[in-house]
């Protein structure tokens, strides 16, 4: 009897780990699971994308150039008479999979700085964060189109490595000094006292414990590095022309007369990005407000 | 104060010198020179090898990094070869563009975030508070160039109401009277975009300072007082809510300077930002570098201002 009591009890204590709770005040989050039913569907969609056309979005059709939305083309076509709603499709693909190629390279770049800096202190740490802020001197924007145009040729993969590299500083000062904050704790003390090595410390007693931190940066950075990749590719300096991605499908945009005239090729990529981004950063804010233990809600 | 100010402009001169290599060896980096852009048929590559001779570009890097610094430190800073002409002759004709640009979107992004925020603080959780958060939550997620699209679409070609393009009408003599206001009015759409985008994180911070100082004791005693409600805000809490925001002015070069480059492209308006792109389009490496030096000198130089701000608001921050 006394067993299954404790059973229940201990039942109980584990429900309310803290992840069950943010989990559970997530899910009563209304306006953050409306964003994640939207970003699972455009992500859905982008990745089935071959099922939900029938269109090449490399085919070039010269007869039916700057088509308005209507018969045979759901939205119109662009002016190499490809179909908007195949290329909005595929372009999805290519700017949400550098976007999250992108947020996991920073993360990782940004996770192994800032734990590295914040669990050894003392010159490490100065040499790693004089280095983050020399970083941080630059600006960014100006310094990855250069970057972007010297890699040009190289491709995508180019681009993901230049957006990588340039963006893990914010994220890493913020590892950092939750490592900090954390390492003071007696269990840490206690696991280097049993003789755990420090990757081990970090691994399986610091990083569990800044994961909440870790997860709302990444939310913020994914958000960030979808603009970053539209907007690169919309000067030129992003992914190659042929490949479809919102960015490219906004190029055509830089001629005036296409603004005003042929208004179907760039309203859709550009409600696509401004919601996506939108739905990022309301999930963003309802993952904070899920971990804050000060909210109510 | 001074002692603080003395120590963090010092720090920048190592940084400065940094910046400078890494921002020459990206120009560097760039694949072909300006003579490799505009190869003219008619002339023969000996010539052409004779050129690059003559320009030193044949020279070993730190040998062409030593006369660049050279150069720079007499300001000089080398000459256009797409331009024909000194590159500091180009920004200097540029440059007054961005800068008014840059001014009067500062100025529509405090007047903006000022009415808001001071509503949004005044009525926290009401219809109107949270019309303006959906406001900024937009805001914040729309991209420049996408709302620099939408601004173009709506007023210029829906309404009519302001150019789509360019710095300045046509036909206009500079100096004269139309010719300034012709400027202003060509600068307002842009500026507009490039302010209406900086305002939320300015609204946020003003409503949540709003709020805050709401509850503090001073607020309690001016109630107390029979002080009227009215005055209470725009005297006691507008007055304390207002310094933090100024440190934000430092940061906001670096922003600025990020979203002029995008939103002069789309306009053809002709500042740094245009110039920076055009001239990285046709390896104009001249220009490339001196722009990429100044906006990153003036990144470095509003990170400075940030920190001042800060030291002289909070002096606690100087203490090191």
């Amino acid at each position: 009897m006394e067993a299954a009591e404790e059973i229940q009890l201990e039942k109980k204590a584990k429900k309310q780990s803290p992840w069950s709770i943010a989990r559970r005040k997530l899910v009563r989050n209304k306006l953050a699971m409306l964003s994640l039913g939207f970003l699972v569907l455009v992500i859905t969609m982008a990745y089935m994308a071959p099922l939900l056309t029938g269109y090449d979005p490399q085919r070039v059709d010269i007869i039916n150039r700057n088509q308005p939305p209507g018969e045979g083309f759901l939205l119109g076509t662009d002016a190499s008479g490809r179909d908007i709603w195949t290329l909005l499709l595929y372009g999805a693909r290519t700017s949400l999979t550098i976007g999250l190629v992108c947020t996991a390279a920073v993360i990782m770049i940004a996770t192994v700085i800032g734990s590295i800096a914040g669990y050894y202190g003392g010159l490490v740490d100065a040499i790693l964060m004089r280095f983050t802020d020399f970083m941080m001197n630059f600006p960014f924007l100006v310094f990855v189109i250069v970057l972007a145009s010297i890699f040009r040729e190289a491709g995508i993969w180019a681009l993901i490595i230049v957006l990588s590299v340039l963006s893990w500083t914010g994220a890493a000062r913020v590892v950092r000094s939750k490592v900090m904050a954390e390492k003071e704790n007696e269990y840490v003390m206690a696991a280097i006292s049993i003789g755990s090595t420090p990757f081990k410390v970090i691994r399986k007693h610091l990083l569990p414990n800044v994961m909440t931190t870790i997860i709302v940066q990444a939310t913020l950075l994914l958000a960030v590095m979808i603009v970053a990749e539209t907007a690169l590719s919309f000067l030129g300096f992003g992914v190659p022309t042929g490949t479809p991605s919102w960015g490219n499908m906004m190029t055509e945009a830089r001629d005036p007369n296409v603004i005003r005239s042929y208004w179907w090729i760039w309203i859709p990529p550009g409600l696509a990005i401004t919601f996506t981004i939108l739905s990022i950063n309301f999930i963003g804010e309802g993952i904070k407000d899920a971990f804050n233990p000060r909210s109510a809600r | 104060m001074l002692l603080y100010t003395l120590r963090r402009i010092l720090i920048m001169i190592p940084i400065l010198f940094l910046v400078s290599i890494v921002v020459f060896s990206l120009a560097f980096a760039m694949p072909g020179d300006a003579l490799s852009g505009q190869i003219d048929p008619t002339q023969s590559p000996e010539y052409i090898e004779e050129m690059r001779e003559e320009l030193g570009l044949n020279d070993p890097v730190h040998i062409q990094y030593g006369r660049w610094v050279a150069g720079i430190v007499q300001w000089d800073f080398g000459r256009s070869v797409v331009h024909r002409m000194d590159v500091s002759a180009i920004i200097g004709e540029r440059l007054p563009n961005t800068i008014l640009l840059s001014a009067m979107s500062l100025i529509i992004t405090y007047i903006l975030a000022f009415f808001m925020g001071r509503y949004a603080g005044r009525n926290p959780y009401t219809k109107g508070d949270y019309t303006i958060q959906g406001i900024n939550y937009l805001m914040l997620a729309i991209p420049s160039f996408v709302a620099a699209l939408f601004a173009i679409f709506i007023f210029s070609f829906q309404f009519g109401l302001f150019p789509s393009t360019g710095s300045v009408g046509s036909g206009m003599t500079p100096g004269t009277f139309e010719f300034w206001m012709s400027k202003l009015y060509h600068t307002f759409l842009p500026a507009l975009v490039l302010g209406a985008l900086v305002t939320a994180s300015y609204t946020q911070f003003l409503r949540n300072d709003i709020i805050e100082s709401a509850q503090k004791d001073y607020v309690r005693t001016a109630r107390a007082k029979g002080t009227p409600e009215s005055e209470i805000y725009n005297k006691h809490i507008l007055r304390n809510s207002i310094i933090p925001i100024v440190t934000l002015f430092g940061f906001d070069i670096a922003s600025i300077i990020g979203g002029a480059v995008i939103i002069e492209t789309i306009f053809s308006y002709r500042g740094i930002g245009e110039l920076l792109i055009s001239s990285i389009e046709r390896r104009d490496s001249a220009v490339v570098l001196s722009v990429t030096l100044m906006l990153s000198v003036a990144t470095l130089v509003g990170n400075l201002l940030a920190d001042l701000l800060y030291g002289i608001i909070d002096p606690r921050i100087r203490v090191e």
